[in-house]
């Protein structure tokens, strides 16, 4: 007996939330969000100028784009591992093992079909990953941690400690050269934040993914298959992962054992800065390219100011537990929830 | 059945439930693949059975196995505390860069310790309990801090722990017992003791069913709060056997906790989801863990190979934890 009355209050519950999150999440709120994390950017970058005069100026928008560029690929796949209420901390060890098939393989012009075949490996790690979460029901940070471990574990053991090879020359291509003045990853990177933008928030897929998000039974009742498309973003998230580190092969010229390392959490907190819900089903892509330039800005301004990598993780945890904070889903709606409560 | 009249049911038939509950919450498993796994390394490494050796595992073992005690609290109450590794950091880190010397010194470094562990608990039991975050979302930013925090102080591997801390906490007392086991054999009788109390058997309450448990009279936000701050402490003192242990400091110290606490408590046979389990399960966890390592490298494997067997394990164990629970305890786990 008690345990009906139980379950039909936590239905209730569960329903009262999802219509609170709708009506909390309108248009306008995430608006003023995106709009807010831009122009913070854009102020960083000019009072950036009394720091340093060579702050500020247009050379140095364009390198704080390039230095994003890594963060905005890494955080569309981490927004949707997150937007099906994941998360996704496998991330450095997929940059690693990008970064080193690209090097060990895809040094002498045979990259064309090397580096599809390495995302593709990737983005297979990247459905394991999702597999254990859907199918072996474990917990998404767990497994992505565990295989995080694993591979990054396999790599060591591979590669003996230390990668071989050189950058293949499409990736230093895209990393290093200009065209019209303007580096090309720039326009690279405006094309996939573009891409992302369509594919989250204007395909089937998309909205199947904040369906899940936002509640799961109502997803499959509603009749989206929910096991396989929970996984997609995982696969996703592997191979955005993958490109990061073939981004900083061709960036950097050659793969190292830890380039994955300074990416996780900033990654993660691009996505939480840039409006989405760490419970899933909300924010969009735009907010996160906006938190991945104010990081990266950020960093750059804390890195010209002389502060140490200390002060700068310090730096970057505040932000996620005030953004967290004050981004809360039920600050408002749970008060009102309340209020209809009593 | 209501929370409150299955806590009546556990109050008349304790014995057979406790039964039941260690055999659901795979602590009895746990020790026998400790023995087996011992056994294993005696065959690879005959001097596994000397008391010099038990108690280099001991030292090894004990970190880990008080930091997964730690993280079984918030495990229980249904939450995941991402913060161990940021505070076994920041004590090894303070550790290695205020020693203190002398026993008196040791002990007042152990409070300190633990008021650190607190602190980051405190922190965060507020904003999970109070504030309403989740679990997951607001400790990796207290870790996050934390591991800023320790990189402010110490910028690199370094520094002395006090020598009576490293030379006496890894000893052995009268000769024949390993001071690092009995420390860890304190944490275990005060949770046998903790989870009798109102509080204990409240976090596993909170963790089965929070909202019967909020219905029953249990204050769920100063139990959550509860949870988390006895992680932190515990979190604090495994920061200071850690300390005791390699005698020097690393703002990174914590990090490969991270892992290893969660696969510890999932080898002991705690459900993920909350309620279930316990911390001496975990306690054995560790152990099996530590284990392993040393059979890897007595059988020859390369130590590069270590994660990926740790995280296999991890994984089995979550799966096989999964599909005990559900023979068990039928309807209740989802």
């Amino acid at each position: 007996m008690n345990q009906t009355t139980g379950n039909d209050g936590s239905a209730t519950d569960t329903f009262a939330h999802v219509e609170d999150r709708r009506a909390s999440s309108g248009i306008d709120r995430d608006l003023v969000n995106i709009v807010a994390v831009f122009a913070l950017s854009a102020v960083l970058i000019l009072c950036s100028r009394f720091v340093s005069p060579a702050l500020g100026s247009w050379n140095q928008v364009l390198t704080i784009l390039t230095l994003s560029s890594f963060l905005i690929v890494l955080s569309f796949g981490q927004g949707l591992v997150i937007l099906v209420g994941g998360l996704d901390l496998s991330t450095p060890s997929l940059v690693v093992i990008g970064g080193v098939l690209a090097t060990v393989y895809g040094s002498d012009g045979n990259a064309f079909y090397v580096l599809p075949i390495a995302l593709c490996v990737c983005a297979l790690i990247g459905l394991v990953n999702g597999a254990g979460v859907v199918i072996l029901g474990i917990p998404p940070f767990i497994m992505t941690l565990a295989s995080s471990i694993f591979v990054a574990s396999a790599a060591l053991g591979l590669t003996g400690g230390t990668p071989r090879g050189n950058s293949p020359e499409i990736l230093a291509f895209l990393m290093k050269e200009r065209w019209l003045g303007i580096p090309v990853v720039v326009y690279f990177v405006v094309l996939f934040a573009i891409v992302g933008w369509i594919v989250q928030s204007r395909t089937t897929l998309g909205r199947r993914l904040y369906a899940i998000g936002v509640n799961r039974e109502a997803a499959r009742i509603a009749g989206i298959d929910v096991g396989l498309t929970e996984a997609i973003p995982y696969a996703i998230s592997a191979a955005c992962a993958g490109f990061v580190g073939m981004m900083l092969v061709g960036y950097s010229d050659g793969a190292t054992l830890r380039m994955g390392d300074s990416y996780l959490l900033p990654g993660i907190a691009a996505v939480v800065i840039g409006g989405s819900s760490i419970l899933g089903g909300s924010g969009s892509f735009v907010g996160t390219v906006g938190g991945a330039i104010l990081l990266t800005t950020l960093g750059t301004v804390i890195s010209a100011i002389g502060l140490d990598q200390g002060y700068r993780t310090i730096i970057e945890g505040s932000i996620i537990l005030v953004a967290l904070v004050l981004l809360r889903e039920d600050l408002f709606s749970g008060l009102r929830l309340r209020n209809r409560k009593a | 059945m209501s929370y409150a009249a299955s806590l009546a049911t556990e109050r008349t038939s304790r014995p057979t439930l406790r039964l039941k509950r260690m055999l659901s919450g795979g602590a009895a498993v746990v020790f026998v693949l400790y023995l087996a796994m011992y056994a294993l390394y005696a065959w690879f490494e005959p001097s596994a059975l000397s008391l010099y050796t038990f108690t280099n595992l001991m030292n090894n073992s004990a970190p880990l196995a008080i930091a997964a005690a730690g993280e079984t609290m918030v495990v229980l109450a249904r939450g995941f505390d991402l913060s161990v590794a940021g505070v076994i950091s920041l004590t090894n880190v303070f550790m290695a860069i205020y020693p203190i010397e002398g026993p008196l010194g040791a002990l007042a470094s152990l409070a300190i310790c633990m008021a650190i562990g607190a602190a980051v608990g405190a922190i965060n039991g507020f904003l999970v309990a109070k504030l309403g975050l989740q679990t997951i979302a607001a400790t990796l930013g207290t870790m996050i801090v934390c591991q800023g925090l320790s990189l402010v102080f110490l910028d690199a591997p370094g520094g002395y722990v006090a020598q009576w801390v490293s030379y006496e906490l890894t000893d052995t007392l009268f000769g024949v017992l390993p001071i690092s086991g009995l420390i860890v054999l304190a944490v275990a009788l005060l949770w046998a003791g903790f989870s009798r109390t109102n509080t204990g058997l409240g976090i596993y309450a909170v963790g089965a069913d929070e909202q019967a448990a909020s219905l029953s009279g249990i204050s769920v936000t100063a139990t959550r709060f509860a949870a988390f701050v006895g992680a932190g402490i515990l979190y604090g003192l495994a920061g200071f056997m850690l300390s005791a242990q390699t005698a020097t400091g690393d703002p990174n110290a914590g990090e490969s906790f991270l892992l290893l606490a969660f696969a510890a408590v999932a080898l002991g046979g705690t459900s993920l989801s909350g309620g279930r389990g316990g911390i001496l399960g975990s306690i054995f966890g560790a152990g099996v863990l530590m284990l392993l390592q040393k059979v890897l490298f007595a059988a020859g494997v390369s130590s590069f190979y270590t994660g990926m067997f740790q995280s296999v394990i991890l994984v089995a164990a979550i799966v096989l934890g999964n599909l005990i629970g559900r023979t068990f305890s039928k309807g209740a786990v989802r």
